[in-house]
């Protein structure tokens, strides 16, 4: 059931990293909307607890536990008038299981292309945009501090002090 | 003598929350609560060092913790810990990869041309340790517009988020040992205890959720001479680590979010290679959640002592696994020293009382050798 012309090209994976990146209350806002449009099924209990965070040491190549994260996760299938079916998910490093469970939403509304989805695209590039916001005051850390070391008196020198 | 029900204590113990929370509220109507937010942000470090101590990255509960404790790092990581073991275990993650980690500081004290460059990103190290006076009365509008004009002063910048190792640079050069083919199951320090020997993947977890100042401390023991490390930093690196899990209906891994770490290795003294190859360079890992790069760099450091006690026997405590792994645990030891606040009354009574008879014969034989 695709809507007219309105795509996107970010892939399902990325969906749930780019709403983190936006307020939880517009993520819960726009789910709110699908909630109530559509019959929402919870897929078992939406739990929040913690994960184990395994990393492989770069120095041997073994692996350890560096600690531990919060979790939540929420599965849900979404049901329309006409009887139609999708399921979403969603996985994040919160506890908060309502903003979880309302991007499992989006997540199910999206990846079927469920009549209105429309929105739920308007928020992945608001989310695109907050994430390269993000990206581009870490990437200023970056550049502001690059050390150059090439040796005085062999290239063209910026007079610092003048 | 035995334990003696008391009246009153219950009520001491509320008045001593009561009195702890009005010295946090003392400044009465001139004060302001901090927001974790504030917390969160201007002592980063400071939550940095409560997030990795407690061994779980949940920056806005360390901040909570923080105040809550009113600076206390020992016992913020306490209160964290007693919060992650109210709650389920939901999944193991997947091997996460560092080489992903998208930076905000790389630094090497091995060479400076380091494949993407050196960039020092937020650091102390050369400052100059002045008091700014101007952060005394720092004025909101001050304060605000620092950050901004900070990005809006920075050209567009076209460098990386992520950066090789230069460890992997080494290795490609045949100066460092091989990684593991297939890594072996990592221990769970939180679920099991540690019962020696213990694999090198429980001392790296037990590490990286240690004490800063005790992990510095028997680290600058290394340093300082009762142990040979000598090392240097191939690299160390601050940033941010994707954490891809698996999504719950596709199977594919998903970014679910990101942890601020860091990380290090250092390049200690050449060893022969054991299985009669050449000889290479031996290594020490070190990592924790936040930045904190002393942890880091004492981690690397202890890594190495511990490997060469594990192989060879500790020739002095950097290299002993259990003198190092047993007296790390901020929450452990600091458990212990309070614990000592707790009434011995019984115990110290026993030992009043010895001391009593030991002393009454030790009069008897007195008087008997001067008749």
């Amino acid at each position: 059931m695709l809507a007219g012309h309105i795509e996107t090209n970010r892939t399902r994976g990325d969906w749930l990293r780019l709403w983190s990146a936006l307020s939880p209350g517009r993520v819960k806002a726009v789910a709110d909307g699908f909630a109530q449009r559509y019959r929402i099924e919870d897929l078992g209990a939406s739990p929040s607890g913690l994960g184990l965070l395994p990393l492989r040491d770069s120095a041997l190549g073994e692996s350890y536990f560096l600690g531990e994260i919060p979790l939540a996760r929420a599965h849900v299938r979404i049901i329309d008038d006409a009887g139609m079916v999708a399921e979403g998910a969603a996985v994040l490093l919160d506890d908060r299981a309502s903003l979880t469970r309302a991007m499992a939403i989006l997540d199910g509304v999206l990846a079927a292309r469920l009549p209105g989805f429309e929105p739920i695209l308007e928020l992945l590039e608001e989310g695109a945009r907050a994430v390269d916001e993000i990206a581009a005051g870490r990437r200023a850390l970056l550049a502001a501090t690059r050390v150059d070391f090439s040796l005085l008196g062999t290239a063209d020198e910026d007079d610092e002090d003048a | 003598m035995g334990y003696v029900a008391i009246k009153g204590g219950g009520r001491a113990i509320r008045g001593a929350e009561a009195a702890l929370d009005a010295l946090r509220t003392a400044e009465g109507e001139a004060g302001t609560p901090l927001t974790l937010a504030a917390i969160e942000q201007q002592l980063r470090l400071l939550t940095s060092r409560v997030v990795s101590e407690g061994g779980l990255y949940h920056p806005r509960l360390a901040a909570l913790a923080i105040k809550q404790m009113q600076g206390d790092t020992l016992e913020a990581a306490f209160a964290l810990r007693a919060y992650r073991s109210t709650k389920p275990r939901l999944l193991e993650a997947p091997l996460q990869d560092t080489n992903r980690m998208r930076l905000i500081r790389r630094i090497s004290s091995a060479f400076k041309d380091i494949p993407g460059g050196q960039m020092l990103g937020p650091t102390y190290d050369y400052a100059l340790r002045l008091m700014r006076l101007d952060l005394a009365d720092e004025s909101p509008e001050a304060f605000r517009r620092v950050s901004r004009r900070f990005m809006d002063e920075m050209p567009d910048s076209d460098l990386p988020d992520t950066f090789p190792k230069v460890v992997d640079a080494l290795r490609a050069e045949g100066l460092l040992p091989p990684v593991a083919a297939q890594p072996q199951e990592a221990f769970d320090i939180t679920r099991d205890p540690l019962v020696f020997p213990v694999p090198r993947s429980a001392a790296l977890a037990t590490m990286a959720r240690a004490e800063t100042g005790s992990l510095l401390a028997i680290a600058y023991s290394n340093m300082r001479g009762y142990g040979d490390v000598h090392p240097t930093i191939a690299e160390l690196r601050v940033g941010y680590l994707p954490v891809m899990l698996p999504h719950p209906v596709t199977g594919e891994l998903i970014e679910a979010g990101e942890v601020l770490m860091t990380e290090c290795e250092v390049v200690a003294m050449y060893e022969r290679d054991d299985h009669d190859g050449p000889p290479v360079f031996t290594l020490g890992y070190g990592a924790c959640f936040g930045h904190n790069e002393v942890k880091a760099i004492s981690m690397a450091i202890l890594d190495r002592a511990l490997q060469k006690g594990m192989r060879d026997g500790p020739s002095n405590p950097s290299e002993d696994p259990e003198f190092v792994l047993l007296h790390v645990d901020g929450v452990d030891s600091m458990g212990f020293a309070n614990h000592y606040k707790m009434p011995h009354y019984v115990t110290f009574q026993s030992d009043m009382d010895r001391l009593r008879t030991t002393q009454s014969q030790s009069g008897v034989e007195q008087k008997g050798v001067e008749a």
